[in-house]
Parts: structure tokens; sequence; C-alpha cells
């Protein structure tokens, strides 16, 4: 029991140190690469949905790939007093996101929820409801945008 | 006073304003709802493009009391209108300014509108014309300006309201039915089918460009393209 405390702790410590050895104008990096990947694949889900020629494999791929990053675990990029500073651009991530906590939470799990229906619905295949799920989807990212985006 | 019952909005310009009316509503709701509903906002959009160049168009052409020549809020007028002494049919110089402001701001927000995107995946159909940085910046008036308009529109009405109760003038029924019971000048002339027609080619031309119909096709899409199949 003792040991599997200390275990624990171990474990703990050595995680947080391996994320306090991401520097900030590297995770900020790394949040603005993965929100551009994701831009890219929502394009692709909706070219897919508007062009008329529905390909399920692209949409599949794409869905899993805004999947993979939403699970991510991106908050750990989220560095206390990165609201500030410049990754491949400045960031706009506003300094709310650390004080409004619960309501940062609750759209990030919104996402994270509708990431997972996305992936679920592109393996169906089904054209209508790939584009329904993206507009939930997009719903999501927005409602973090709104409140927690700087606009410029 | 020998006052009379006058023709004051021709029919053009009353659909003109109760299509914006919803129109603009329409836009309002879905810009902040988002999600699938931004590709409703862009359609919108467009709507509110032919809508407000048709109304530009009408200002020149149009009858009597929708020529902008005819109520174009003059600082002479201004004063003239707050000490009481302007006298006149159609717009008065305030409510001049008020039309002015509200299709200025509109105007703004179209061709904001137009570049704009939602850093998610709607890019208005000129976006390519300024590229990423401008639309950017853009998109952040945009967002500004839905403000601002929605404060004109919330002044608007309760200008109305205070003519109806205060002031004892009913703006609103001639805005329905065209006709002013009270009138105390000339009914409105001009405007016939020539001008309705040619202000209704000027307002399908600015939505073809708007639309971007008329920009070159992007590069062939993905599977044209080489790219590696990993």
């Amino acid at each position: 029991m003792k040991s599997k405390l200390l275990l624990s702790l171990l474990a703990a410590t050595l995680a947080s140190s391996a994320m306090a050895q991401v520097k900030p104008e590297d995770a900020i990096k790394f949040r603005q690469s993965g929100y551009g990947f994701m831009a890219w694949n929502m394009g692709r889900i909706k070219m897919n949905v508007e062009g008329g020629n529905f390909n399920k494999e692209e949409v599949i791929k794409a869905a899993n790939a805004i999947q993979a990053i939403a699970n991510s675990g991106m908050g750990a990029l989220y560095l206390p007093g990165t609201d500030k500073g410049k990754g491949w651009e400045e960031t706009r991530a506003k300094s709310n996101i650390w004080t409004d906590k619960e309501k940062m939470g609750k759209v990030a799990t919104d996402f994270v929820r509708e990431a997972n229906e996305m992936a679920k619905v592109a393996a169906g295949g089904d054209a209508a409801a790939v584009g329904n799920q993206l507009g939930k989807l997009s719903g999501t990212c927005k409602g973090c945008h709104d409140d927690f985006k700087a606009k410029r | 006073m020998n006052s009379k019952r006058i023709r004051l909005w021709d029919l053009p310009t009353r659909l003109f304003h109760w299509s914006l009316v919803l129109c603009v509503a329409a836009a309002v709701i879905s810009g902040q709802v988002g999600g699938k509903w931004i590709d409703w906002h862009g359609k919108i959009g467009l709507a509110i493009v032919g809508l407000v160049a048709f109304r530009l168009a009408w200002g020149l052409l149009g009858s009597t009391y929708a020529r902008f020549a005819q109520f174009f809020p003059t600082p002479g007028r201004i004063k003239a209108y707050l000490s009481g002494q302007w006298r006149g049919e159609g717009h008065n110089p305030l409510g001049a300014l008020s039309v002015f402001g509200l299709l200025g701001v509109l105007g703004v927000q179209l061709l904001t509108g137009l570049v704009a995107n939602d850093d998610i995946a709607f890019r208005g159909p000129l976006y390519d014309l300024v590229g990423n940085d401008w639309s950017n910046r853009l998109s952040g008036l945009h967002h500004l300006l839905a403000n601002v308009l929605i404060a004109l529109v919330v002044l608007h009405v309760a200008a109305i309201a205070f003519y109806g109760h205060v002031k004892k003038k009913k703006l609103l029924k001639p805005m329905l039915t065209g006709w002013k019971d009270d009138g105390e000048g000339e009914s409105a002339t001009g405007g016939g089918i020539v001008a309705l027609l040619v202000a209704l080619l000027f307002a399908a031309a600015a939505v073809y460009g708007a639309s971007g119909a008329w920009l070159p096709e992007p590069p062939p899409p993905p599977p044209a393209a080489e790219t590696p199949s990993w």
C-alpha cells in the first residue's frame, strides 16, 4: 500500500516534470499546430459533404484525425502565463481560460464529445449525418472561440 | 393645416424594408448560433448584398421619398429639424441619419463578411481576395460591428415607438401600406418600371460580384494533384 502510494507520487512528479519541460513558446506552437491541423480536416469533411461526391474514406481519415487531437489532452499545453507569447504567431488564448475554469471545462468537454461522435458518424458513412454532425462539431469550436479566443 | 392622404413609400421601398428586417434578423441569429448555421449566415449575407444594392440604386432611381437627395441629412436640415423649423414628408433629418447609419454599418458588415472566416470551416466567398491575415482582422471587425448594428436597430425601433407614443406620429402604418393619412406634402412620383428593372439588374450584378463566382477556379482538388497515398 505504502509503496503503491510512493510509486504514484513518483509517477505524478515525473509526469509533471515531463510536462514542465515543454517550453511556453513550444506549447503555444503545439496548440496552434493542433488547431490548424484540425481546421484542415474540418475543411476536408466539409468539402466532401458539399462537393456532391462524398468520399467515405476521406471523411473517416479526417474525422479520426480530429478525434485523436481532441482526445490528446491539449489542456496540458495551456501552461500558466501562456495567454501571452508567440508560437507560430501571437497567441489568441484569452486569460479567462485559466480563471473561468468551469465554463472552459464545459466547452472543452463538449468539443471532445462531439469530436468522438464525429468519428462514429464518419464510420457510418452517411453523408447527411456527417454534414449534420459537422455542424454540431463546429458549434462546439465556436463555443470556445466566442469566449476564450481573442478577436483580432 | 390641410392634410390629405398621400402616397409616401412606394412598393419596392416597402418590400426592401421588410425583406431587410427578415434577413438581418436571420443573419444576426445564424451568426450567433454558428455551427451548421454559419453557411446559412453566408447565404443570407448574399441576399442582403442584393437588398442593399437595390436600395442604393433605388435611392437614385426610386420615387420621390425614396431618393437620397430628398432626405439627405445636411447640417442645415438637421439644425432646422432640431429647432422645430423643418417641414416635410418622408424621412425627417434625424431619421435620415438613422437610414444612412444603418446602410453604412450594414455595408461594412457585408464587405467584411464577404472576406471573413470563422476559424473553423467557413470562409466568405471573397476570402481569397484578401488572404488570411486581413481576413482575420476583418472578421474581428465584423464581430464588433454586429453589436453596433444591433444597437442601431434597437435605436431605430425605439425612435419609432417614441414618435408613436410621445409625438403621436404613426410611422409604422405608412411603411406597411405605403399611404400616409395626414400628409402635408405631395404624393410620391417616379420610380417606374424601367427604374425598377435597372435597380434589380444592379442588385443582381452586386450579388454575382459578391458570390465570388467570377473568381478564377481554385487549383484542382486533391485527387488531381499528385500526393503520396499515405
